[in-house]
Protein backbone atom coordinates (compact mmCIF):
# COMPACT_ATOMS: atom_id res chain seq x y z
CA UNK A 1 0.00 0.00 0.00
CA UNK A 2 0.89 3.54 -0.47
CA UNK A 3 1.84 5.91 1.90
CA UNK A 4 -1.72 7.71 1.34
CA UNK A 5 -3.49 4.41 1.82
CA UNK A 6 -1.84 3.54 5.05
CA UNK A 7 -2.99 6.68 6.51
CA UNK A 8 -6.24 6.21 4.85
CA UNK A 9 -6.65 2.82 6.79
CA UNK A 10 -5.44 4.65 9.93
CA UNK A 11 -8.05 7.17 9.95
CA UNK A 12 -10.76 4.99 8.77
CA UNK A 13 -9.67 2.76 12.12
CA UNK A 14 -10.05 5.70 14.36
CA UNK A 15 -13.12 7.00 12.59
CA UNK A 16 -15.13 3.63 12.86
CA UNK A 17 -13.63 3.64 16.40
CA UNK A 18 -14.58 6.89 17.98
CA UNK A 19 -17.95 6.57 16.29
CA UNK A 20 -19.00 3.42 17.75
CA UNK A 21 -17.74 5.48 21.04
CA UNK A 22 -20.27 8.09 20.59
CA UNK A 23 -22.93 5.70 19.54
CA UNK A 24 -22.77 4.48 22.66
CA UNK A 25 -22.37 7.02 25.24
CA UNK A 26 -23.56 10.00 23.11
CA UNK A 27 -21.85 13.57 23.69
CA UNK A 28 -20.15 12.73 26.66
CA UNK A 29 -16.46 12.30 28.16
CA UNK A 30 -16.89 8.86 27.55
CA UNK A 31 -18.13 9.28 24.20
CA UNK A 32 -15.09 10.53 23.51
CA UNK A 33 -12.93 8.03 25.20
CA UNK A 34 -12.05 10.14 28.20
CA UNK A 35 -12.70 8.96 31.76
CA UNK A 36 -14.75 12.11 33.05
CA UNK A 37 -15.24 16.02 32.49
CA UNK A 38 -12.77 16.94 35.17
CA UNK A 39 -9.87 15.09 33.70
CA UNK A 40 -10.84 15.90 29.78
CA UNK A 41 -11.21 20.09 30.84
CA UNK A 42 -7.35 19.28 32.73
CA UNK A 43 -6.25 18.82 29.22
CA UNK A 44 -7.94 21.57 27.95
CA UNK A 45 -6.20 23.67 30.65
CA UNK A 46 -2.84 22.63 29.57
CA UNK A 47 -3.49 22.75 25.81
CA UNK A 48 -4.58 26.16 26.08
CA UNK A 49 -1.43 27.49 27.90
CA UNK A 50 -0.58 27.71 24.01
CA UNK A 51 -3.12 30.60 23.47
CA UNK A 52 -3.06 34.42 24.40
CA UNK A 53 -6.58 35.35 25.82
CA UNK A 54 -5.67 39.01 26.00
CA UNK A 55 -6.93 39.44 22.79
CA UNK A 56 -9.49 37.48 20.27
CA UNK A 57 -8.10 34.73 18.15
CA UNK A 58 -9.08 31.91 15.64
CA UNK A 59 -8.91 28.73 17.05
CA UNK A 60 -8.87 24.87 14.91
CA UNK A 61 -9.52 21.87 17.29
CA UNK A 62 -8.67 18.84 15.79
CA UNK A 63 -10.59 15.96 16.69
CA UNK A 64 -13.07 18.12 18.31
CA UNK A 65 -15.30 14.85 19.22
CA UNK A 66 -18.97 16.71 20.10
CA UNK A 67 -17.16 20.45 20.88
CA UNK A 68 -16.04 20.08 24.55
CA UNK A 69 -14.08 22.76 24.60
CA UNK A 70 -16.55 25.11 23.78
CA UNK A 71 -17.90 24.59 27.15
CA UNK A 72 -14.79 24.90 28.77
CA UNK A 73 -14.17 28.38 26.85
CA UNK A 74 -17.65 29.47 27.93
CA UNK A 75 -16.82 29.09 31.20
CA UNK A 76 -13.21 29.90 31.78
CA UNK A 77 -12.67 32.60 29.08
CA UNK A 78 -16.05 33.96 28.28
CA UNK A 79 -14.31 37.23 27.70
CA UNK A 80 -12.43 36.77 25.05
CA UNK A 81 -13.90 36.13 21.58
CA UNK A 82 -12.80 33.24 19.82
CA UNK A 83 -13.58 32.18 16.37
CA UNK A 84 -13.61 28.29 16.70
CA UNK A 85 -13.55 25.68 14.02
CA UNK A 86 -13.64 21.55 15.12
CA UNK A 87 -12.66 19.13 12.83
CA UNK A 88 -13.27 15.61 13.19
CA UNK A 89 -12.88 12.51 11.33
CA UNK A 90 -16.61 11.14 12.56
CA UNK A 91 -19.55 12.51 10.78
CA UNK A 92 -21.69 10.95 13.81
CA UNK A 93 -19.39 13.01 16.47
CA UNK A 94 -19.34 15.88 14.59
CA UNK A 95 -23.91 15.25 13.80
CA UNK A 96 -23.95 15.47 17.64
CA UNK A 97 -21.35 18.91 17.75
CA UNK A 98 -23.42 20.81 15.01
CA UNK A 99 -26.85 20.21 17.02
CA UNK A 100 -25.34 20.63 20.35
CA UNK A 101 -23.72 24.49 19.40
CA UNK A 102 -26.31 25.27 16.85
CA UNK A 103 -26.93 28.61 18.42
CA UNK A 104 -23.79 29.60 19.00
CA UNK A 105 -21.87 32.19 16.88
CA UNK A 106 -18.68 32.12 15.59
CA UNK A 107 -18.75 28.20 15.46
CA UNK A 108 -18.30 25.76 12.88
CA UNK A 109 -17.44 21.96 12.08
CA UNK A 110 -16.24 20.33 9.71
CA UNK A 111 -15.28 16.71 8.15
CA UNK A 112 -11.91 15.61 7.80
CA UNK A 113 -8.63 14.47 8.93
CA UNK A 114 -6.93 18.21 8.81
CA UNK A 115 -8.62 21.57 9.07
CA UNK A 116 -9.57 23.63 5.21
CA UNK A 117 -8.44 27.25 7.27
CA UNK A 118 -5.36 28.86 8.46
CA UNK A 119 -5.69 30.37 12.39
CA UNK A 120 -4.00 31.77 15.26
CA UNK A 121 -3.65 28.17 17.02
CA UNK A 122 -4.55 24.80 16.72
CA UNK A 123 -4.54 22.16 19.13
CA UNK A 124 -5.44 18.78 19.32
CA UNK A 125 -6.26 16.60 22.64
CA UNK A 126 -5.81 13.18 22.89
CA UNK A 127 -5.75 12.03 18.93
CA UNK A 128 -2.91 10.31 19.75
CA UNK A 129 -3.12 7.63 22.15
CA UNK A 130 -6.03 5.06 19.98
CA UNK A 131 -3.36 3.14 18.48
CA UNK A 132 -5.68 -0.01 18.57
CA UNK A 133 -3.98 -2.70 16.32
CA UNK A 134 -1.86 -0.27 13.87
CA UNK A 135 2.21 -1.19 13.97
CA UNK A 136 3.72 1.43 16.01
CA UNK A 137 5.75 2.45 12.89
CA UNK A 138 2.77 3.15 11.03
CA UNK A 139 0.99 5.14 13.87
CA UNK A 140 4.48 7.33 14.33
CA UNK A 141 3.87 8.31 10.27
CA UNK A 142 0.17 8.81 11.60
CA UNK A 143 1.39 11.01 14.07
CA UNK A 144 4.04 12.82 11.94
CA UNK A 145 1.65 13.82 8.93
CA UNK A 146 -0.91 15.40 11.74
CA UNK A 147 1.86 17.07 13.37
CA UNK A 148 3.02 18.75 9.67
CA UNK A 149 -1.11 19.53 9.13
CA UNK A 150 -1.38 21.12 12.39
CA UNK A 151 2.13 23.36 11.92
CA UNK A 152 0.37 24.14 8.26
CA UNK A 153 -2.47 25.27 9.83
CA UNK A 154 -1.21 27.49 12.28
CA UNK A 155 0.30 30.79 12.15
CA UNK A 156 0.76 30.92 15.97
CA UNK A 157 1.16 27.94 17.25
CA UNK A 158 -0.29 24.54 18.28
CA UNK A 159 -0.49 22.13 21.26
CA UNK A 160 -1.14 18.09 21.27
CA UNK A 161 -1.03 15.39 23.82
CA UNK A 162 0.82 12.26 24.44
CA UNK A 163 -0.16 9.51 26.62
CA UNK A 164 3.24 9.21 29.25
CA UNK A 165 5.66 5.98 27.98
CA UNK A 166 5.49 3.77 31.33
CA UNK A 167 8.80 3.80 33.20
CA UNK A 168 11.52 1.30 31.75
CA UNK A 169 10.40 -2.16 32.04
CA UNK A 170 6.91 -1.64 32.55
CA UNK A 171 4.79 -2.72 29.75
CA UNK A 172 2.43 -0.66 27.82
CA UNK A 173 -1.16 -0.63 27.55
CA UNK A 174 -2.43 -2.63 24.85
CA UNK A 175 -3.79 -0.56 21.76
CA UNK A 176 -2.59 2.72 23.32
CA UNK A 177 0.39 4.48 22.15
CA UNK A 178 3.27 5.84 24.45
CA UNK A 179 5.79 7.89 24.01
CA UNK A 180 8.55 10.05 26.07
CA UNK A 181 8.48 13.98 25.62
CA UNK A 182 12.06 14.15 23.59
CA UNK A 183 10.85 12.30 20.89
CA UNK A 184 8.03 14.53 19.66
CA UNK A 185 9.69 17.98 20.53
CA UNK A 186 12.58 17.19 18.91
CA UNK A 187 10.49 16.47 15.63
CA UNK A 188 8.80 19.66 15.38
CA UNK A 189 11.85 21.98 16.69
CA UNK A 190 14.18 20.58 13.71
CA UNK A 191 11.08 19.90 11.25
CA UNK A 192 9.41 23.32 12.06
CA UNK A 193 12.09 25.60 13.33
CA UNK A 194 9.76 26.05 16.22
CA UNK A 195 10.30 26.77 19.99
CA UNK A 196 8.50 23.80 22.41
CA UNK A 197 7.47 23.22 25.65
CA UNK A 198 6.89 20.13 27.35
CA UNK A 199 4.07 20.25 30.18
CA UNK A 200 4.29 17.37 32.83
CA UNK A 201 3.14 16.73 36.04
CA UNK A 202 -0.89 17.75 36.30
CA UNK A 203 -1.77 14.55 37.02
CA UNK A 204 -2.52 12.57 34.59
CA UNK A 205 -0.20 9.67 32.61
CA UNK A 206 0.33 12.23 29.50
CA UNK A 207 2.37 15.37 28.47
CA UNK A 208 1.54 18.43 26.29
CA UNK A 209 3.94 19.27 23.89
CA UNK A 210 3.34 23.03 22.61
CA UNK A 211 4.97 24.21 19.37
CA UNK A 212 4.79 27.71 18.78
CA UNK A 213 7.13 29.78 16.03
CA UNK A 214 10.40 30.18 16.60
CA UNK A 215 11.20 34.07 17.48
CA UNK A 216 14.40 34.35 14.99
CA UNK A 217 11.79 32.78 12.16
CA UNK B 1 -30.41 3.13 51.52
CA UNK B 2 -31.40 0.54 49.50
CA UNK B 3 -34.73 2.09 49.78
CA UNK B 4 -33.09 4.40 47.35
CA UNK B 5 -31.14 2.06 45.26
CA UNK B 6 -33.95 -0.34 44.94
CA UNK B 7 -32.81 -3.31 42.31
CA UNK B 8 -29.45 -1.41 42.08
CA UNK B 9 -28.81 -2.09 45.63
CA UNK B 10 -26.18 -4.60 43.93
CA UNK B 11 -24.21 -2.24 42.55
CA UNK B 12 -23.62 -0.21 44.88
CA UNK B 13 -20.13 -2.23 45.55
CA UNK B 14 -19.47 -0.84 42.39
CA UNK B 15 -19.57 2.99 43.15
CA UNK B 16 -17.75 2.37 46.46
CA UNK B 17 -14.60 0.68 43.86
CA UNK B 18 -15.07 3.57 41.41
CA UNK B 19 -14.45 5.55 44.27
CA UNK B 20 -11.77 3.90 46.02
CA UNK B 21 -9.67 3.47 42.66
CA UNK B 22 -9.96 6.84 41.81
CA UNK B 23 -8.61 8.05 45.24
CA UNK B 24 -6.22 5.37 45.69
CA UNK B 25 -2.84 5.79 46.92
CA UNK B 26 -0.85 6.31 43.92
CA UNK B 27 1.14 3.40 42.22
CA UNK B 28 5.03 4.58 41.65
CA UNK B 29 3.93 7.33 43.99
CA UNK B 30 6.89 10.15 44.03
CA UNK B 31 8.28 9.52 40.30
CA UNK B 32 7.52 12.25 37.66
CA UNK B 33 6.35 9.63 34.68
CA UNK B 34 3.44 8.25 36.94
CA UNK B 35 0.39 9.73 38.21
CA UNK B 36 -2.70 8.49 39.04
CA UNK B 37 -5.11 7.88 42.43
CA UNK B 38 -4.66 10.68 45.01
CA UNK B 39 -2.21 12.31 42.98
CA UNK B 40 -4.45 12.55 40.44
CA UNK B 41 -7.49 13.72 42.39
CA UNK B 42 -4.98 16.21 43.95
CA UNK B 43 -3.81 18.13 40.79
CA UNK B 44 -7.74 18.12 39.84
CA UNK B 45 -8.72 19.24 42.92
CA UNK B 46 -6.06 21.94 42.68
CA UNK B 47 -7.32 22.80 39.44
CA UNK B 48 -10.83 22.94 39.67
CA UNK B 49 -11.71 22.98 43.46
CA UNK B 50 -14.07 20.20 42.44
CA UNK B 51 -15.12 19.56 46.45
CA UNK B 52 -15.69 23.31 48.43
CA UNK B 53 -18.23 24.43 50.53
CA UNK B 54 -21.62 24.67 48.71
CA UNK B 55 -20.71 22.31 46.90
CA UNK B 56 -21.80 18.71 47.73
CA UNK B 57 -19.97 15.80 47.45
CA UNK B 58 -22.25 14.19 44.66
CA UNK B 59 -21.50 16.86 42.78
CA UNK B 60 -18.33 16.19 42.47
CA UNK B 61 -18.48 13.04 42.15
CA UNK B 62 -20.89 13.60 38.86
CA UNK B 63 -17.51 15.81 37.84
CA UNK B 64 -15.21 12.48 37.93
CA UNK B 65 -17.44 10.06 36.74
CA UNK B 66 -17.95 8.29 39.74
CA UNK B 67 -21.62 7.26 38.80
CA UNK B 68 -20.18 4.28 36.72
CA UNK B 69 -20.15 3.91 32.83
CA UNK B 70 -23.22 1.72 31.82
CA UNK B 71 -26.03 1.84 33.64
CA UNK B 72 -27.88 5.18 33.78
CA UNK B 73 -30.55 3.93 36.40
CA UNK B 74 -28.33 3.08 39.24
CA UNK B 75 -25.95 5.98 38.29
CA UNK B 76 -29.01 8.50 39.01
CA UNK B 77 -30.26 6.21 42.10
CA UNK B 78 -26.44 6.45 43.56
CA UNK B 79 -26.62 10.16 43.35
CA UNK B 80 -30.03 10.40 44.58
CA UNK B 81 -28.64 8.36 47.53
CA UNK B 82 -25.81 10.69 47.89
CA UNK B 83 -28.16 13.98 47.72
CA UNK B 84 -30.08 11.99 50.64
CA UNK B 85 -27.45 11.52 52.98
CA UNK B 86 -28.96 12.17 56.47
CA UNK B 87 -27.37 15.12 58.33
CA UNK B 88 -26.18 17.10 55.55
CA UNK B 89 -23.65 14.01 54.83
CA UNK B 90 -23.07 14.97 51.10
CA UNK B 91 -22.00 18.45 52.30
CA UNK B 92 -19.62 16.70 55.10
CA UNK B 93 -18.09 14.46 52.26
CA UNK B 94 -17.04 16.83 50.51
CA UNK B 95 -15.93 19.34 53.20
CA UNK B 96 -13.94 16.58 54.70
CA UNK B 97 -12.28 15.77 51.25
CA UNK B 98 -11.72 18.97 50.70
CA UNK B 99 -9.26 19.33 54.56
CA UNK B 100 -7.94 16.66 53.03
CA UNK B 101 -6.70 17.91 49.96
CA UNK B 102 -5.16 21.26 52.26
CA UNK B 103 -2.67 18.79 54.17
CA UNK B 104 0.48 18.08 52.22
CA UNK B 105 0.56 15.08 51.15
CA UNK B 106 -3.48 14.27 50.95
CA UNK B 107 -4.70 10.81 52.63
CA UNK B 108 -5.57 8.33 49.98
CA UNK B 109 -9.34 8.23 50.73
CA UNK B 110 -11.67 5.22 51.36
CA UNK B 111 -15.15 4.59 51.06
CA UNK B 112 -17.25 2.02 53.03
CA UNK B 113 -20.65 1.23 54.32
CA UNK B 114 -21.93 1.06 57.57
CA UNK B 115 -25.29 -0.22 59.00
CA UNK B 116 -27.52 2.46 59.88
CA UNK B 117 -29.97 0.41 61.62
CA UNK B 118 -28.51 0.69 65.41
CA UNK B 119 -29.56 3.84 67.14
CA UNK B 120 -27.28 6.97 66.13
CA UNK B 121 -25.95 4.83 63.51
CA UNK B 122 -27.93 6.87 60.77
CA UNK B 123 -24.74 9.23 59.88
CA UNK B 124 -21.88 9.50 57.23
CA UNK B 125 -18.98 8.38 59.78
CA UNK B 126 -15.37 10.13 59.02
CA UNK B 127 -12.24 8.79 60.28
CA UNK B 128 -9.39 10.42 59.29
CA UNK B 129 -5.54 7.94 59.56
CA UNK B 130 -7.77 5.05 59.43
CA UNK B 131 -6.33 1.82 58.29
CA UNK B 132 -9.59 0.19 57.00
CA UNK B 133 -7.94 -2.78 54.63
CA UNK B 134 -6.38 -4.52 56.85
CA UNK B 135 -4.30 -6.03 53.95
CA UNK B 136 -2.77 -2.62 52.89
CA UNK B 137 -0.26 -0.98 55.40
CA UNK B 138 -1.84 2.03 54.27
CA UNK B 139 -3.43 5.32 55.94
CA UNK B 140 -6.46 6.37 54.59
CA UNK B 141 -9.11 9.45 55.22
CA UNK B 142 -12.21 6.42 55.88
CA UNK B 143 -15.97 7.78 54.52
CA UNK B 144 -19.22 5.51 55.61
CA UNK B 145 -21.88 5.68 54.16
CA UNK B 146 -25.22 4.69 56.30
CA UNK B 147 -27.11 1.77 54.73
CA UNK B 148 -29.49 -0.62 55.50
CA UNK B 149 -31.08 -3.40 53.82
CA UNK B 150 -34.40 -2.38 51.84
CA UNK B 151 -37.58 -3.40 53.48
CA UNK B 152 -40.11 -5.86 52.50
CA UNK B 153 -43.30 -4.17 51.52
CA UNK B 154 -45.78 -6.55 54.09
CA UNK B 155 -48.17 -8.79 52.14
CA UNK B 156 -51.78 -7.54 50.53
CA UNK B 157 -54.55 -8.92 52.24
CA UNK B 158 -56.43 -10.66 49.92
CA UNK B 159 -60.14 -8.68 49.51
CA UNK B 160 -62.96 -10.57 50.60
CA UNK B 161 -65.12 -11.37 48.07
CA UNK B 162 -68.62 -11.12 48.80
Amino acid sequence: MSDGADLAAVRAGITEYYTGKVKKFGATPLGVDWTCVATQQMRFVQLLRLCDFASPFSLNDLGCGYGALLSYLDWRHADCAVDYLGVDLSQAMLTRARRLWRDRSNVSFAHGHASPRLADYSIASGIFNVQLDQPRDLWERFVVATLDQLHGSSRRGFSVNFMRAPPDGAPDRQGVYSTVPQRWADYCAAQFAAATEVIEGYGLREFTLIVRPSLGT
Amino acid sequence: MGARMLDDDIYIGSFLDLFNVRFAPTPFSGTAEFFGGIEEMTELQKQFEIFRAKRPFSEGAALLGLGGLYNARAKNRWRDLLENLPDNGDQKISDALAANFRKEPPLPCYMMAHDSRPKGENVVKIYEGDRPLFYLEQTYLTISLPMAPRRKHPAKKAKKKK
